[in-house]
Parts: C-alpha cells; structure tokens; sequence
C-alpha cells in the first residue's frame, strides 16, 4: 500500500513499498518522469529515490493536500506497460580490496558485526559465497541499475539487475565510521555505491573507483555538464582492475584526460523484469562492443 | 589589592582541561598564570577553541568539571590578579 | 574590501540557498536562519537573496576597506564598531579603516552581516552559499580564515537611511528552553506509541554535535515496532530502505540519539525518519546552542500552514517599515 506523507509544510514523501525491488523503483522513475514533464508549478525538486519518491514545493504556489490528488492520479495512470528509460550503460573500474578502504576499514573494527575478519570477508561469508572472490564475481557479472542519487552530490545507489534470489544483501555498520576515503566502493543493505567524497558512512567497504563520480572543478569531459555524473536510470557495470590499471586510471584522471566508457540505451522496464539475465549480457555486450 | 576575575567560556561546548586525554592538565589549580596562557580548551561542532589568561594571576578554582558540558559565558575559573 | 582580520568559530559566506538541485544529493546550504537574514539584507537594500556573513557563537574581527553600509540581525552578539558598542537590526555606516568585532554571545547562536552589495563571490550553481562538505560556494567552499579579503557586489537595489531600524515587536526573543513544531509522518509508523509519546514529552538537550548539517539531541532511548526486516532495509530497526530525507526531517538511528537534519544534510539515506521541522521553526532551531533544551511540539498541516502565513506577514510587515522610512526617516 503506498503510504503519502507530508514532510513539514514543504515537502512530500511517497512510500511506494517498504521492500526495494526493481520493479518499485521502475515504477518510481515512471510517476516522477510523468510528474516532471506535467510542469506543476510549485514543484521545486522531484528526487526519485528506490522504493519512494520525495518532492519538494511551495506551499504558498500549491497546497500540499491538491498536491497528493495529483500524485495519486499520477499513481493510478502511470504504467510500466509502454514505459521506456534511456540511459546510458556504463563501465565503472573498481580496484577491489585496495589499500586505502583497507586502511579505513581496519581502524573501525570496534563498529563492525565481526571485528576479526575484513568487510568483504564477512559479507562473502554471510551470503553464502565459498570465497571473497566468488563475491566479486558475483558483482562484477551483472550490471546495477542506478535507483537513487543522494546522501551527498552524486552518490549512486546502484540495485543489481538479477532475480531476487541472486540479490546479496549486507548490513550497514552496527556504528558509522567517522572517516570513508573518496571513491570508496561499499555496499549496504541490497546497494552497491560509490562515496564522492570523504565523509562518514556505515557501508561495508569492498574497494575504491579508479575514476571520480563527483568533480567540483569540472575538468573531465564527463563533467563539463554537471559536478556529479551518475544519473538515475543509468546501467553500471563494475568491473574488477588490477593495481596498474587503477594507477594508468588515476594518471588518466589528474592531466585531464579520462573519458567514462558509455553506450547510450533505451530498454524497457517490462523487459528487464520478464528475463533480467538476458538484459544483463545485452547492457555488458553492447558496453563492450 | 588582589582581584579576582571570573574566566568565562564564550561558547557552548565540551569542557576540557587537557589538551588531550593522555597528556597533563594546561593548570592546575593555585598556579601562577601569565596573560595569554591556555587555561582549557572547549570543543563545539568539531572545532577547538582555547581559552586564555586574559590576566596574570593565580588560578585560584575551577567551577567545571573535565568534560562537562558548559553553556555559552557560563563561568569556568576565577584568577586573582596579582 | 573586506579584511579578515579574526574568523571568528565558524563564519561562512551564505544566500537564500542552492535550491532545486536536490534530485542530485545537493543540500540548499544557504542562511539557517531566513528571518534574521532577510532583515540584514533588508536594512542595507539589497536584493533578497545577497550574500551574507552567518556567524555561529564567537564573532569574527573584520577590517573595512572602503566606506559601507551594514546591518547585523540575528542571534544576539553584540557587535562593536572600533571597540564602540553598535545596535543590531538597525542600518549602520563604517568607514574605511573601521574594524568591526563582537561580544560574547547573549542568545542565539547565529548572527548576520548584510553590507550593502552583498558579499560577491562567484555563482555555483545558481548560489553563493558555502557548503563545506564538498568545498563549494562561498570562499573557496570553507569557512573565513584569518587574512582572507571579501570582494563586495552591486547586489542592492535601494539606499536605506543610516539610523532606519526593525522594531522591537519584529525582533525575536531566543531562549534556552524551546518549543520546536514538527509534523509527524513520514516513517513515523516504525516507532512504538510508547517512544511515540515519549518524544514529545521529553526535554532534549542539544549535544556538541550541532552545526549547518543537523542537530543531535541527548533524552532517552525510544524504540522501534518489532519486524523481519523488508529487503534491503539492513538489519537494524531504525533502517529502512534508503529514502529521501526532507530538510528539518528527525531520525534516530538506532534509537539512541534523534538528530535533525539542516541546511547542509545528507539528503537522503537508511534510517526512518519520523517527523519534520516546519518550515518556520528550522529559523528558531537555527538559534539554539548546544547544551540548552528543546521540546518538540506535534502539529497537523493546516496549523503548520498558518505558522507559515504568520511568519510571512511578519517578513512584511518588517519589508513595509524598512522601505517606508526611505522617505520619512527625518520625521522624528
């Protein structure tokens, strides 16, 4: 049952579900899409997140009460039937276990559920993985859809486009750490992300991105648009490199030269949702053709 | 004629004596104190902020206990000058 | 020019906000408390949304380099103009060589420094406001240091009489204990009646951990309804899968400390929120320092809406009196 709520006298909270599943957060993007390309005056943001959406308004231009009717109208009509996302596939270089989330991940032992072994040990182990490997394999197999960008600018919530049986979940730090490198890749609840910048955080640790998602100077060509480069709908692959790879990357990155590698695409939620593993190995063919 | 003058903490915070756990308090209580000497030190939203002798004197008392939390100008010590 | 002679604890370069970038996890930043910052901006003639000095608990020490218009409204730090006590929401002149510096605080926690013009440094995405968790806005994205010099702009749009003032029943009163009026939804459903109850009859006690990204509060321990967690949530009873956090809205991780979340918060994450600030009241919390009380108040919609109308003809009856003594300042 979606639950509409009001936050203060300025925003609006929908609860699409409690549950994430790709299916909600498809059926997020398709309200908010339809409700941005109504140009309701008042809205001021629309923040699609991955069970719920958020808007904020003014309450002076629209009454909050006028603006759930809207929202709910918006609910019964929207379908996933003709909804169609483009994006763009991306290729995301991830250095696995690297020394620096190592570093930061040791001196917060004392808030971890198992202080004796590492995050992505841990992980591996409570969802049943023979080995840390096996984990990265997992994913690294499929591609992650990009649910919801917030926390800080450009932070991706990324939930892997698997069946659900294939998910793999992980709890946040019984305390948050005080301290998380830039670039750190971590995963908590059923979320892969990328932290843009150094900060606080309760994600298990996994790795760090070779190349930034979040680029105040906007040097790189990816941001001559916009600080933050993930955008929601977007189809991350996170792929495992080696040492040299990430130090080729980060030369790449300091003189200015580094270029994500994107393909645009159009897909349809139907689609993923009838035969995810086939949308899968489409994304990672296109991407790499 | 000695006189006294009250030290206060023109911020709210974390009281601390110590500039850090391990180490010996900045005064202690019946010290000689010079103008511009760290008396303590009180935390707020991340920041350090010391307080300083703004006289010579003795540190006769401290009214807060080490990492009490204190209100913006609430007393902390009292110099008699000298 | 401005010259920097003291920063001061925490003094930032703030505007109306970054509104509108939400969606991409920017928080507005901008002035914590609007009220006292639309006044300043109003006694020197400026354009609403002009950059400003907010100043948190200790004033900074600043040196005039050019003849200029100010105003000071907010919290109540006493400033001094060459160690002569000055008025606060009242228009001022200094001169160049003037060195301005403040008192201790009195009340409040946050003052405003309006110069006619405003404060000019450059537009990120669409505002001057400083946002330090990712160096942005402002000056250089951080606090004032010592010997950084303020450019100041051509941001006003009326001269106001040196002398003109708020009056007294616009100006408002801060107080160590404080009622804060919040809606209460959201993810208010995972807390047990009983915490329910307890939140709003409980005095909180602000912590050192207050400042732009949000407040967090000492009292008592409150609970969450006992469940299987939905997936993806996590594990613990204050998760839920991660959301959008309105501005002003609490959460209490784990149960443990409820923290509010401000200007520069995080603007969205795992853990249940479960009531909002409204709109009006972000400015009074703005004002609250660390150690005093607050106790929050439940109100429904339509009450937060007539805060709202309340607090905004207030703005202009303030508007009204400022522009009106334009031409009839020498009544008197």
């Amino acid at each position: 049952m979606t639950r509409y709520e009001y936050g203060g006298d300025e925003f609006i909270f929908v609860e699409l579900a409690e549950a994430m599943s790709l299916e909600t957060n498809f059926k997020a993007m398709a309200i908010t899409k339809a409700l941005r390309e109504k140009k309701v005056s008042g809205i001021l943001d629309i923040c699609p997140s991955n069970a719920s959406y958020m808007i904020r308004f003014n309450p002076d231009l629209i009454h909050p009460d006028d603006l759930i009717s809207k929202l709910k109208e918006l609910e019964q009509d929207v379908t996933l039937e003709n909804f169609e996302i483009t994006a763009r596939a991306v290729d995301v270089p991830i250095l696995f276990e690297d020394p620096w989330t190592h570093e930061a991940l040791m001196r917060f032992r004392d808030r971890h559920q198992d202080p004796t072994s590492t995050d992505i040990e841990y992980v591996a182990h409570t969802n049943g993985f023979q080995s840390k490997e096996d984990l990265i394999k997992s994913i690294t197999d499929a591609p992650y859809l990009v649910s919801m960008i917030g926390f800080v600018p450009g932070l991706p919530w990324c939930y892997q486009m698997v069946p659900n049986e294939k998910q793999i979940e992980a709890p946040k730090y019984v305390r948050p750490r005080t301290y998380t490198p830039e670039r750190a890749f971590g995963f908590g609840g059923s979320f892969a992300v990328i932290y843009p910048v150094q900060g606080a955080g309760g994600y298990q640790l996994f790795g760090t991105a070779a190349a930034p998602i979040f680029e105040k100077e906007q040097r790189l060509h990816d941001f001559k648009e916009s600080m933050t480069f993930p955008r929601q709908g977007d189809v991350f692959r996170y792929r495992s490199i080696s040492m040299e790879e990430y130090e080729d990357i980060r030369k790449q990155v300091e003189n200015g030269e580094f270029r994500y590698l994107t393909k645009d695409i159009t897909f349809k939620p139907k689609d993923v949702l009838e035969n995810p593993n086939a949308f899968s190995e489409s994304v990672i063919r296109r991407l790499y053709a | 004629m000695a006189e006294q003058k009250t030290v206060l903490s023109p911020i709210p915070g974390v009281f601390y004596r110590k500039p850090a756990p391990d180490k010996d308090v900045y005064v202690k209580e019946g010290n000689t104190v010079k103008t511009g000497d760290v008396l303590a030190m009180v935390e707020v939203m991340k920041n350090f902020y010391e307080i300083k002798a703004e006289t010579d004197g003795v540190l006769a008392q401290f009214f807060v206990e080490d990492e009490d939390l204190l209100d913006a100008g609430q007393e902390i010590a009292v110099i008699i000058e000298q | 020019m401005i010259k920097v002679i003291n920063p001061g604890l925490q003094t930032t370069i703030q505007d109306y906000g970054r509104i509108g970038f939400y969606e991409v996890g920017m928080p507005p930043s901008g002035a914590m408390d609007k009220y006292s910052y639309r006044a300043s901006n109003l006694l020197v003639g400026n354009d609403e949304n002009a950059a400003v000095l907010e100043i948190t608990y200790m004033g900074p020490v600043l040196e005039f380099q050019q003849d200029v218009t100010v105003a000071i409204a907010g919290g109540e730090i006493p400033p001094k103009i060459n160690d002569q006590y000055v008025p606060m929401w009242e228009t001022l002149e200094v001169k160049a060589g003037d060195v301005l510096s403040f008192d201790f605080v009195k009340q409040g926690a946050r003052v405003y420094l309006a110069v006619a013009g405003g404060i000019e440094v450059p537009l990120i995405m669409e505002s001057r406001s400083t946002y330090t968790l990712c160096g942005i806005g402002g000056f250089e994205g951080r606090p004032l240091q010592a010997e950084d010099h303020l450019k100041i702009g051509n941001a006003n749009q009326s001269k106001i009489a040196i002398g003109t003032r708020i009056s007294d029943e616009l100006i408002p009163v801060f107080s160590k204990t404080n009622e804060i009026r919040v809606v209460v939804g959201l993810c208010s459903y995972r807390l047990t009646e009983e915490s329910k109850k307890r939140f709003f009859s409980i005095d909180w006690t602000v912590t050192t951990e207050a400042n732009r990204v949000g407040y967090r509060f000492k009292g008592e321990r409150l609970n969450f309804v006992e469940r299987e967690q939905p997936f993806g949530a996590g594990s613990n009873p204050s998760n839920v899968v991660d959301l959008g956090y309105p501005i002003g809205s609490i959460q209490v991780p784990d149960g443990v400390e409820p923290i509010a979340l401000l200007n520069d918060a995080v603007t969205g994450g795992g853990y249940a929120t479960i009531c909002t600030i409204i709109s009006t009241d972000l400015d009074k919390m703005a004002q609250i320092k660390t150690n005093e009380k607050v106790r929050f108040v439940a109100v429904d919609i339509n009450e937060a809406l007539e805060a709202r109308k309340l607090y905004k003809d207030k703005i202009n009856q303030m508007k009204k009196q400022v522009l009106g003594q334009i031409g009839g300042i020498n009544h008197g």
